[in-house]
């Protein structure tokens, strides 16, 4: 991992030469982050000293010869984000005074190696184990054994409601909802945002075929309540292209994360086919739940799919909460929507969070079957079934 | 475009096999009034009727011919109100007999006022077709028969006249009225029937292209594209700057697995110059074809291309960040996320949901082209009520 640094701090000052008397201000200017020894990917801080014996009108940066950002006053900071590409990057920042001088830094990043891209990769997995249906909340790190593909794995992190929860509320608020059923579905949301403890954060996204209320991630529970006001009910249902969304706005965040959506799952209107939800759901992280309201799947045409297609849709959708770890909680009456808000809240309180890092990862996309067994225990042990090895 | 009686009309038999249709289990009876319950309110409206009161022929008869000649005066308010209150009353669900009493009443006034002149079964048929789309927007419970006997008056009147009149206009006229009975029939998801509609509608007037999409997403809705595909070429071929029809024809045939003229068909419509929701839409169809085929370079210039033409829309968006994802560049999905999401969404309908519902604009112009037929008329309805009854007369006996 090396890196180029084209022009240096000192040697600009060694070469600051006056010329004659129209000679104008020397510019002495040094990147100070990023170094070109650090992996730079996504959001990224680059930030320029100046030496100067006149004031700086302005900084330039550029990445790979494109302009993306100034910055007028000290400190001479500008964000970019690099995207997720393994690549060689150049930085160049070019001041200049208030007089026209100028002065150059440049920095190229290299790609970190495959071996250090591997160390990244600490899978986390949250473990519920039952037996009878209560939870067994007795176990110890050595207790657990995690196979990856049959190969067993080092436990590496172990813990039990310590990690924050991030949560995404995704309620369908779809014209086929009903004033009591939307009370309803106030009720349990409310009942699981008040059972947060202050380190967790939720974001409460209303959805039908559009998004029609959402809040940032927060955990003040003042905002996620007043989603709620004026929410009625609109619209179809696009549960693929709001999951996906949720999903992936859950990729950036830390500890335990999870989707608890609410719908009927009768999807018309969505963009995105089912399966991308379940590529997510496979690639990422975040454990989903899904509620559904008045028991029964239904089978159905659509202006998109006949029924095989629909039923393939479901399928899909079911398959990405499984994989996820999460599960789903189907309800026949909406008074019981409260009670399947709160047993989602109590599951993840009492799940166990492993880590560990993959012994045959490769990055080569393939599907990973994880299976975590408790020694000498008889009963249920659940967790997300694998994942995809991005 | 007027057809006048004297010629053609055998307006006394034909009414009444219309008649024996209406009330028989022929084709043009749709048995669908369902079992509800009759309303208990007591309202007697200000034609002073009371729902379920027994009514004589002669009263009914009285009313509706007074109705008729409101309708003809101009009065567009009171006289599809008070034909609703006339029909409730007299109507009673699950009384099949109150129905053929009003309709025999109802009947006599017309062959009265037809003898006359054929024209005036337009706006007659309008009027009815006004407290249809009246009756429908209230759903009271109790008047599921009254809303049915409305709204066959309205077609067969059309049909009638269509039959009796054999001129171009006519069918013209008759194919929007059962378009635009087709387009409130689909609004409250009754598509069996509104599909008749669309269907004779279509076979009335080949180029009507209202109802050859309306049948064509029918058939779409019930699994059943090569159908659509039929439907929509002729809707493509009677108005071929049809974007909605080029759109639904390319969807149909992407599920028929017709990829390459699908392709086409979508690369036109995003090339074209468009504000509708349809633009969006083919952005969004022509992206997911590339995806499928795995071709997922080629879709994120399609989506790139439509979110510079339409950065409101929040679809292409996602998307976006999924091809993006599938690609590897997750650090600009995320950050195409977190733009959205720092937002708030306008809460308009989406290009999907268009897509998928009944729009009633897309029957606006069948509409307007009824009332216009139907006002120019009036003052030949205003004569021949007017006209002393004998003259009136078609032979018909009672």
């Amino acid at each position: 991992m090396s890196g180029l640094r084209t022009a240096r701090f000192g040697l600009a000052l060694a070469l600051g030469l006056l010329v004659g008397g129209t000679a104008r201000a020397q510019v002495a200017v040094r990147i100070q982050s990023p170094t070109p020894d650090q992996p730079i990917f996504g959001q990224t801080e680059v930030e320029v000293g100046i030496r100067s014996g006149e004031a700086v009108d302005r900084v330039e940066v550029f990445l790979d010869g494109k302009l993306v950002g100034s910055a007028k006053t000290p400190p001479f900071r500008v964000r970019v984000d690099v995207g997720d590409e393994n690549v060689q990057r150049e930085f160049k920042a070019v001041a200049y005074t208030v007089s026209g001088a100028s002065g150059t830094d440049s920095v190229v990043t290299q790609p970190v190696q495959i071996m250090d891209e591997l160390n990244l990769k600490l899978r986390a997995l949250f473990v519920s184990v039952s037996r009878g249906g209560a939870q067994n909340l007795s176990l110890e790190q050595g207790d657990f054994q995690i196979y990856d593909n049959g190969d067993a794995q080092e436990i590496v992190t172990f813990g039990r409601d310590e990690l924050p929860l991030t949560a995404v509320l995704l309620l369908d608020t779809s014209e086929s909802m009903r004033e009591k059923e939307l009370e309803a579905v106030r009720r349990g949301a409310r009942a699981f945002l008040g059972g947060m403890k202050p380190s967790d954060e939720a974001m409460l996204a209303l959805f039908s075929d559009r998004l029609l209320k959402f809040t940032p991630f927060t955990a003040d529970k003042k905002v996620l309540g007043a989603a709620f006001a004026d929410a009625h009910a609109a619209g179809g249902t696009a549960v693929n292209d709001f999951l996906y969304l949720s999903l992936k706005a859950l990729d950036s965040r830390q500890g335990q994360r999870v989707v608890v959506l609410f719908s009927d799952g009768s999807d018309v209107h969505s963009v995105l086919p089912a399966s991308e939800v379940l590529w997510k759901a496979r690639a990422g992280q975040s454990l989903i739940y899904w509620i559904q309201l008045g028991g029964q799947r239904k089978s159905f045409t659509s202006a998109w799919r006949d029924y095989q297609g629909n039923d393939q849709e479901y399928d899909n959708l079911d398959k990405a909460v499984r994989e996820s770890g999460g599960r789903i909680l189907a309800v026949e009456r909406p008074e019981e929507l409260e009670g399947a808000f709160r047993d989602i809240l109590q599951e993840l309180r009492q799940q166990y969070a492993l880590g560990y890092y993959p012994t045959t990862a490769k990055g080569d996309g393939k599907w990973h079957k994880v299976e975590v067994r408790v020694k000498g225990f008889a009963g249920r042990v659940r967790t997300r079934e694998g994942y995809a090895d991005h | 475009m007027r057809a006048r009686t004297d010629a053609k009309c055998q307006g006394g038999l034909l009414l009444c096999l219309v008649a024996a249709a209406w009330l028989g289990t022929g084709p043009i009876v749709w048995a669908q009034a369902t079992a509800v319950p009759p309303a208990s309110g007591d309202g007697t409206g200000s034609l002073g009727l009371k729902e379920g009161a027994k009514i004589s022929s002669e009263r009914v008869e009285e009313i509706y011919r007074k109705i008729l000649l409101d309708w003809s005066a101009g009065e567009t308010e009171r006289a599809p109100e008070e034909l609703i209150q006339l029909e409730t009353a007299a109507i009673v669900d699950g009384e099949p007999k109150t129905r053929k009493a009003l309709l025999g009443a109802e009947q006599r006034v017309i062959h009265q006022v037809g003898a006359a002149d054929l024209e005036v079964l337009v706006p007659i048929a309008v009027l009815h077709h006004e407290a249809y789309r009246r009756l429908l927007e209230r759903r009271t419970r109790g008047e599921a028969m009254a809303m049915v006997h409305t709204r066959s008056m309205a077609r067969d009147l059309v049909i009638l006249y269509h039959e009796q009149s054999g001129s171009e206009g006519a069918g013209l006229v008759a194919s929007r009225l059962l378009t635009s009975l087709g387009g409130l029939l689909l609004q409250s998801a009754q598509q069996l029937p509104a599909g008749e509609m669309f269907q004779q509608a279509a076979e009335l007037d080949g180029k009507n292209v209202a109802a050859l999409l309306g049948l064509a997403s029918i058939y779409e809705k019930n699994a059943q594209p090569e159908t659509a595909v039929k439907q929509l070429r002729r809707a493509l071929e009677a108005d071929p700057a049809s974007a909605e029809a080029k759109l639904r024809l390319a969807l149909n045939l992407k599920r028929l697995d017709q990829t390459a003229e699908a392709g086409k068909l979508l690369e036109e419509l995003t090339a074209a110059v468009d504000s509708s929701w349809v633009t969006p839409l083919a952005f969004q169809e022509l992206a997911r074809l590339h995806s499928d085929k795995g071709r997922q370079a080629e879709a994120e210039k399609v989506l790139r291309k439509g979110i510079e033409r339409h950065p409101d829309d929040m679809r292409l968006v996602i998307q976006l960040a999924a091809v993006l994802d599938r690609r590897g560049s997750a650090g600009e999905a995320t950050a195409l996320v977190e733009k959205l999401l720092a937002s708030q969404p306008k809460a308009e309908a989406s290009a999907r949901y268009l897509y998928n519902t009944v729009r009633p604009e897309a029957f606006a112009p069948a509409r307007s082209f009824l009332a216009e037929n139907s006002r120019s008329r009036l003052p030949v309805l205003a004569q021949a009520l007017n006209a002393p009854a004998e003259a009136s007369g078609m032979g018909l006996g009672r």
